[in-house]
């Protein structure tokens, strides 16, 4: 992987040429490496060893030594295989909906939660005190009874 | 009111049982396992790969099309190449029309690749894949015969160069330059 990853820097490198050098390039490969898509293997760039995605690295090494921006590189990317291309869904349309579908599938786990607990704390009531459970036998017969039970205390 | 409540949750989770359950069919449906032998192959437009202008198949009808799938970074592309281009030679004065597709690859690169193995025939980019995949294309290169009618002659998937598909491949080219 390693032996990989500067042998696409060396060859970029060599490919890209003087009118090339960038003195403080504004991203990397490893970093875009994640987030651009393997199209035929369907994977990110950096877990695919296939030619397209070496030819893609080799790609971004270059715009990378020409100074260009991560965005600059993404738009690339996309104007020439299509928003399939990233391993993100874009912010807007339809794809929207990959962003926020999560959020609100979370909202809504919370709050109807939320509402069971209510109701169930809401059906239980508040605490009561103990009253004393009625024996059934007559306040002499007690009396009696508590009389015998303090002889054995 | 709880029962209620038991009853709106387990109608939400059926609905979303519902829901995957026709995500899943969408999904086989929309599946490509390209045109068979006979079937009219699917129709596209696409960009030119030298950037002047699109070229769509249907404009090709009442021609056979040999529809050649390509990418630069594809090792037998490169050993097919000579053998498309010398064919493109010999059978393009028969009215047979060559379209290369390069798929999944970076034009420049591309177009480095035309430029090396001097192929002189049409090139298009499907950079997004979307008309190769409605070729059912799982590799490259693949190539399809197809007669005047737009119909499938042959399908090859793998180089023309391969042993037992070279001979299919010129039967085929005789079969809808006859037809």
């Amino acid at each position: 992987m390693i032996l990989r990853f500067f042998g696409v820097v060396a060859l970029a490198l060599a490919l890209a040429g003087p009118a090339a050098a960038c003195a403080r390039p504004r991203t990397s490969l490893t970093y875009l490496e994640g987030q651009v898509m393997c199209p035929t293997c369907h994977t990110t760039l950096d877990q695919s060893d296939s030619q397209a995605a070496r030819q893609i690295e080799v790609f971004i090494s270059k715009r990378i030594a020409q100074c260009a921006t991560a965005d600059q590189i993404r738009s690339d990317l996309v104007a020439n295989y299509g928003q399939g291309i990233l391993a993100a869904p874009s912010h807007k349309g339809f794809d929207l909906l990959a962003w926020w579908l999560p959020v609100a599938g979370v909202l809504g786990g919370g709050l109807v939660l939320a509402f069971g607990v209510w109701r169930w704390s809401r059906r239980r009531g508040p605490d009561e005190p103990d009253e004393p459970e009625d024996s059934g036998l007559d306040e002499e017969t007690e009396r009696r009874l508590d009389d015998l039970l303090a002889r054995f205390d | 009111m709880t029962r209620r409540l038991k009853v709106a949750a387990q109608l939400v989770a059926l609905g979303g049982v519902a829901g995957l359950l026709a995500l899943l069919v969408w999904q086989l449906g929309h599946q490509h396992h390209g045109p068979g032998v006979g079937a009219v192959a699917p129709a596209f437009s696409l960009r030119r790969l030298d950037g002047a202008g699109k070229v769509s198949l249907a404009a090709y009808r009442g021609r056979p099309v040999v529809l050649n799938f390509w990418a630069s970074w594809c090792e037998p592309c490169k050993s097919e190449a000579a053998v498309l281009e010398r064919d493109w030679a010999s059978y393009h004065s028969r009215g047979v029309v060559f379209l290369g597709v390069d798929y999944h690859d970076l034009a420049s690169d591309a177009r480095r690749f035309v430029s090396a193995h001097a192929l002189s025939f049409t090139m298009l980019q499907d950079g997004s894949g979307r008309v190769t995949g409605r070729y059912g294309i799982s590799q490259v290169p693949e190539t399809y015969v197809l007669d005047r009618q737009g119909r499938v002659v042959a399908h090859l998937a793998g180089p023309i160069t391969n042993p037992g598909f070279s001979l299919k491949f010129r039967s085929a080219l005789a079969e809808a330059a006859a037809a």
